[in-house]
C-alpha cells in the first residue's frame, strides 16, 4: 500500500471539505484573532508598567505563543475532533477498512490538516503582527522545522485523545481542557528546571530565538533542538501507544461502529 | 484463481459482548461458512440474529473470542490490515459517506485509500455512475441526494475499491421499491460481469431471493441453515389453499377439517366463509374437496399460495426457537 497515494487522497478531501466548510474555518481564525486581541488591548492597558520595562518581550511572547498555539490546535483538532465526527456521520469503519491501517489514515489527516491550515494561520500572524506592530522575524527554514518539531508532542496528545475518542465518543469537554493546557505548556518560563521536559515549551522557547533574536536554526543549541526533539517523539510515542489501546479496547468491544 | 476457489472460510466463529453488570451477550456462536469465489451469499436473520456482528468480525471492526476467519486461503487476523485490500463493505447505508463531498469526490476517496487511482480505475468508476445512473449527479453533494441516491452512491463507492469480496449489510434498508429492484438488477449484473463474492445481509427476503444463490439463516447469533435459496423453498414447500365458500356452511365442517388437517382454519363473516389450510406432502386435495363435499359446502372461490423464501425463513426460524424452549 503506496502511503504516498493515501496522503494525496487524505489531502484532497481535506481541501474539497475546507473549500466546502470556509465560514467555519475563517471564523475560528476570527475568534482567535479576537482573543488576542483582547489579550493585546490588556496589556497595551498597563501602559504605566510597560514604561517602567516590567512588560518588556511580552508583546513578542504572546505574538508567537499565539501564533504557536494556533498552529498547534488546528492539527492537533483534527485527529480528535475528526474522529468523532467521523464516529457520528458513520464513516469511521469505512476508514478502518484501509489497507495501509487506520493509524496511518490518521497520521496522514493531521498531516493534511497542518498542511492546508498552515496558510491561514499565517495570514492570523502577519494580521496580529500587524495590529501589534512588533514585524518578528520570518525565517521559514529555521522556522517550519522547529515548529514541526514542537507540533509533534501536541500531536500525541492528539493521538491519545482520537484513542479515547473511539471509546467513548463525546470528550468533547476533556478536548477543550487540553487547549488551555496548552496554553500553560507555552508559559511555562524556561528557567523551570523540568519546563523543557514539557511538550510544546522548549520548542516554543527556541522558536521565539528565531522570530525575536534572529537566530538561524544552526546557530541554536544543537543541545535543545535534540531535546526538543526527543520531547515530541516521546509524547507522540506515548500518544500513539494509548491510540493503540483504545484500537484495541474498541475492537473488543465493538465500538467502532458507536456514535 | 479459479472459479470454484474458496473466497471465504468462516470457523466456528464467536463473539461474547460482556458488559458490565449485565448478563453477556453471545452475539455470535460457533458459526462456520465458506463461500465460494463469484459467489452471492445471503446472510438472513431476524434483528440481533448476529448478521452484521459476523460481518464485522470478518472485516476485523469486532475483534472475535474464538474461530478463524481466511479470506483467500490467508488468516485475516494475522495479516490485518493488509487482508483488507481484498473486501470493502457498505455497513450503514448512506452514513457510510461524506455529505459535504459530491457524489465523484466520495467515489474518488474511498478508492484512493485502497489504491485504487489508476486512469483504468477511472473508467471503471465512470462505468459504476453509469450502471447506478448517477451521470446526473457526479458532481452534486451527497447531502442533496434523495436517499436512494445516497444508497447506490454508498454500493458504488464499496464497488470503486474493486476488491474481489464485497459485503453489503442491508444494501436495500429505506429504498423505495423502485429503486431496491434498480439495485437489485445492478448487483445481478456485476455480479456476473465482474465475478465478484457479494455477500448481502437483509432483513428482506425479495431482496435475498432475487440476488443470491445461497443463503444462511442466523438465529441467535448460530447457523440454522445453509443451503440453496430454491432447495429452501422446495424442503418447505407445502400446499397452502384459501377457499371461499357461500354461507351458511354446515356446523360439522370445521370439526371435520381440523381433525384432518392440522392448523386448518374455518372462518365467516355471515355471508362467506373462508377456508385456509396447508396440506403437507401426503395430503390430498381430493380428500379436502370430499369433505366440503360431503358438508354440503358452495365453493365460490378457491385460491394456491406459493412458498416463498419469506415462509421458508420463519419456519426455520420458528423451529429453532421451539428447539430452543424445549431444550
Amino acid at each position: 500500500m503506496n502511503l504516498a497515494s493515501v496522503f494525496v487522497t487524505v489531502i484532497r478531501r481535506d481541501w474539497a471539505m475546507l473549500k466546502r466548510y470556509i465560514v467555519n474555518t475563517v471564523s475560528t481564525l476570527v475568534s482567535i484573532y479576537l482573543i488576542f486581541l483582547l489579550i493585546f488591548l490588556g496589556l497595551k492597558s498597563l501602559s504605566g508598567y510597560a514604561a517602567t520595562g516590567a512588560l518588556e518581550g511580552s508583546m513578542e511572547g504572546t505574538v508567537i505563543g499565539f501564533f504557536v498555539w494556533t498552529f498547534t490546535i488546528m492539527g492537533f483538532s483534527e485527529l480528535a475532533w475528526g474522529l468523532i465526527s467521523e464516529a457520528q456521520t458513520g464513516t469511521l469503519e469505512q476508514l478502518y477498512l484501509t489497507p495501509c491501517g487506520f493509524k496511518w489514515v490518521c497520521g496522514c489527516t493531521m498531516i493534511s490538516s497542518l498542511v492546508l491550515q498552515s496558510i491561514p494561520v499565517f495570514i492570523l500572524l502577519f494580521i496580529m503582527m500587524a495590529t501589534t506592530g512588533q514585524w518578528l522575524n520570518l525565517d521559514f527554514i529555521s522556522l517550519i522545522p522547529l515548529l514541526l518539531i514542537t507540533v509533534l508532542g501536541a500531536y500525541g496528545f492528539g493521538f491519545a485523545l482520537g484513542g479515547l475518542a473511539l471509546i467513548f465518543k463525546r470528550i468533547q469537554a476533556i478536548f477543550q481542557i487540553f487547549q488551555f493546557v496548552f496554553v500553560g505548556f507555552l508559559v511555562i518560563p524556561q528557567r523551570v528546571p523540568w519546563a523543557k521536559f514539557l511538550p510544546l515549551s522548549l520548542g516554543n522557547s527556541l522558536i521565539y530565538d528565531v522570530m525575536v533574536d534572529g537566530l538561524r536554526l544552526w546557530e541554536l543549541p544543537i543541545g535543545s533542538i535534540l531535546t526538543a526533539l526527543a520531547v515530541g517523539v516521546f509524547y507522540l510515542v506515548i500518544g500513539v501507544i494509548i491510540f493503540s489501546y483504545c484500537e484495541n479496547i474498541a475492537r473488543d468491544r465493538g465500538l467502532l461502529g458507536h456514535y | 484463481m479459479s472459479k470454484t476457489a474458496t473466497a471465504l472460510d468462516v470457523t466456528s466463529l464467536t463473539k461474547v459482548f460482556h458488559e458490565r453488570g449485565t448478563k453477556d451477550v453471545k452475539a455470535v456462536d460457533n458459526v462456520s461458512f465458506q463461500v465460494r469465489q463469484g459467489e452471492v451469499l445471503g446472510l438472513l436473520g431476524p434483528n440481533g440474529a448476529g448478521k452484521t456482528t459476523t460481518i464485522k468480525c470478518i472485516l476485523g471492526l469486532i475483534r472475535p473470542n474464538a474461530g478463524g476467519i481466511l479470506v483467500f486461503g490467508e488468516n485475516v487476523e494475522e495479516h490485518y490490515p493488509r487482508m483488507l485490500k481484498n473486501m470493502s463493505a457498505v455497513l450503514e447505508g448512506s452514513r457510510n459517506l461524506y455529505w459535504r463531498l459530491t457524489v465523484w469526490e466520495n467515489i474518488l476517496f474511498f478508492s484512493g485509500l485502497h489504491g485504487v487511482t489508476s486512469r483504468d480505475d477511472k473508467a471503471h468508476f465512470e462505468h459504476l455512475i453509469r450502471l447506478f445512473s448517477l451521470e446526473d449527479k457526479r458532481n452534486v453533494e451527497v447531502r442533496k441526494l434523495s436517499q436512494g441516491m445516497k444508497q447506490k452512491t454508498s454500493v458504488a463507492c464499496a464497488l470503486a475499491r474493486r476488491t474481489p469480496l464485497v459485503f453489503l449489510d442491508e444494501p436495500t434498508l429505506g429504498l423505495d421499491v423502485e429503486t431496491s429492484l434498480e439495485l437489485r438488477a445492478v448487483l445481478k449484473q456485476l455480479a456476473t460481469e465482474e465475478n465478484r463474492t457479494i455477500i448481502v445481509s437483509s432483513h428482506n427476503m425479495d431482496v435475498i431471493q432475487d440476488v443470491c444463490q445461497r443463503v444462511i439463516i442466523l438465529s441467535q447469533g448460530r447457523v440454522v441453515a445453509d443451503n440453496y435459496v430454491s432447495d429452501l423453498v422446495n424442503l418447505f414447500k407445502t400446499k397452502a389453499y384459501r377457499i371461499t365458500l357461500h354461507e351458511p356452511v354446515s356446523e360439522g365442517l370445521e370439526e371435520s377439517l381440523t381433525s384432518r388437517f392440522k392448523g386448518a382454519t374455518l372462518t365467516s363473516d355471515g355471508t362467506i366463509a373462508e377456508i385456509n389450510v396447508n396440506l403437507l406432502e401426503n395430503d390430498d386435495i381430493y380428500v379436502l374437496m370430499d369433505i366440503l363435499r360431503d358438508a354440503g359446502a358452495i365453493i365460490d372461490r378457491i385460491s394456491h399460495e406459493e412458498t416463498d423464501l419469506e415462509k421458508a425463513f420463519l419456519e426455520i426460524v420458528r423451529r429453532e426457537r421451539n428447539n430452543n424452549e424445549s431444550r
